[in-house]
Order: C-alpha cells, then structure tokens, then sequence
C-alpha cells in the first residue's frame, strides 16, 4: 500500500512511548504497532482524531503518499484480488 | 433459538454432521472388509451369477448380472460414493465447528465449501457412472435405468459454490475490519 504511516518519527520527535499513545488515545498497544508497521488496512476518522490531538499534530505529518513498491506490497495485492 | 454459536441450530447440526460422520466411516470399513472377503472367496465364484436387488425411487427390480465383476463394480461403486459422501460430510462438520463458535468467516470455510461442491459433482458424476455399469452388466435392466439430469442437484452444487464465494467475501470484510485501526 503506498500510504506510509510516520508514527515512529512523530513519536520520537515528541519523546512519547507507544505505551503512553495507546493509553491517551485509548487504542490497543496491539493495534497501533499495526498502524506503526503499516500494516493496517485503513484507519478511522476518530483514532485519527484522537492521535492527531495527543500527538498535536496534522493528519499528513502521520500519514504520507508514496508510491514507490516496498516489502509486503505483493502480498497487499495478491489479498485485493481474492 | 440462535443460529450460530454455542448450544445454537448450528451445534445441533454439528452434533448430527458428527454422527453422520461416523456412520460414513463405519460403513467405508464394512465395504473395505466386504471387498477384502470378496477377494479371498473370489476363486471359488468365478463365472456365476450374482442375483442383485437395486432400488430405485417407485420400484424395485431384479437383475441377474451375467458379467463376472458385477459385485466387484458394485463394491466399488459404493466405497467411491460413501468415500465422496464423507469428504463433504467431514467439510461440512469443520464449517459447521466454526458456526458453532460463532466464527463463520474464516478463509479456510471457501476452500471447504468448494471441497464440497467438488463432492457434490463427484456423488452426480458417480451416479450415471453407475447407471451406465448397471445397464453394460445387465443390459436387460436398460427400461429400467433412468439418466435423468438432477436439476436440484445441479441447482445444490452451484449454490455450494456461490456460498463459497460468499464466504470468501466476508472473509475479506473480515479481515479488512480486524486490520481497521
């Protein structure tokens, strides 16, 4: 998928643990290292919210287009074809 | 009373699936043994006749085969069909476990439902191929023998394979929302 999630670089430029995130936003440790690893199919208008407000931050300084093929893209699209 | 999930239609069905199962694999043993014992008396009934019932669906009718394998071709026959007939029961108590965890949309449901479209047309296919024997072995039962395309059988298979598809679907809708942060 060509949309790469920076929440690595955001976290570490706001000295915050995965840990502390998922508790403020109230989402799983579980679920955002999916986010972090990009390997999650979408994500919601209100953990983006949540993330957005704990992180204060804009949407595009989470989420980035990149369309250049990287690991695990074959296995996205073998999954969208059935 | 619930569909699926525990203690629901679908763990009653599971419990007769199950059931069913076993009958299938006690009788898959009874044609095995039937077979073996038919090849150790085999060299003392060369060249008789054997005096076959086959029941159709209005009437019964007696057939004398006057070919020596009949009773082998039979055996087989029904060994293929209930081999056939407990593959898909066997898929269908693995599809019917996951209802009755409440877990329908499982990728592996599509590969198992299309097993069991697949023994559906296998059980079609057998059964003209046993016509065909039926009436080469005795061809004085050829009035008798219908080859009547099954359209709900045909009609069942089809849908087997479009449930399949289904499943397939919700399985990727499954996925998707497991995967939605």
């Amino acid at each position: 998928m060509p949309i790469r999630v920076n929440l690595d670089r955001v976290l570490v430029e706001r000295r915050m643990s995965l840990t502390e995130l998922a508790d403020r936003v109230g989402v799983t440790i579980a679920n955002l290292s999916i986010l972090k690893t990009g390997k999650a199919r979408a994500i919601r208008f209100s953990t983006l919210e949540a993330l957005c407000r704990e992180l204060e931050c804009q949407p595009g300084d989470l989420l980035r287009f990149d369309a250049s093929p990287a690991d695990g893209d074959e296995d996205a699209f073998e999954l969208d074809d059935g | 009373m619930r569909a699926l999930g525990p203690g629901s239609v679908a763990s009653l069905l599971k419990i007769a699936l199950d059931c069913a199962y076993a009958v299938l694999v006690l009788a898959i043993a009874g044609i095995v043994l039937a077979a073996l014992g038919l090849l150790l008396v085999m060299p003392f009934v060369q060249g008789s006749q054997h005096l076959i019932t086959l029941d159709g669906h209005k009437q019964s009718i007696s057939v004398i085969f006057h070919r020596w394998p009949a009773l082998e071709a039979l055996l087989v026959a029904a060994g293929l069909y209930v081999g056939a007939l407990g593959v898909i029961v066997n898929r269908l108590r693995h599809v019917f476990r996951t209802l009755t965890q409440g877990d329908p949309f499982r990728p592996e449901n599509v590969a198992r439902l299309r097993v069991v479209g697949l023994g559906l047309i296998a059980l079609e296919a057998l059964g003209y191929l046993v016509r065909l024997t039926v009436v080469w072995l005795a061809p004085e039962s050829g009035d008798h023998v219908k080859f009547n395309i099954s359209l709900s059988g045909w009609f069942a298979i089809l849908a087997v394979f479009v449930l399949a598809e289904v499943f397939r679907e919700g399985a990727r809708l499954r996925s998707d929302a497991e995967l939605t942060i």
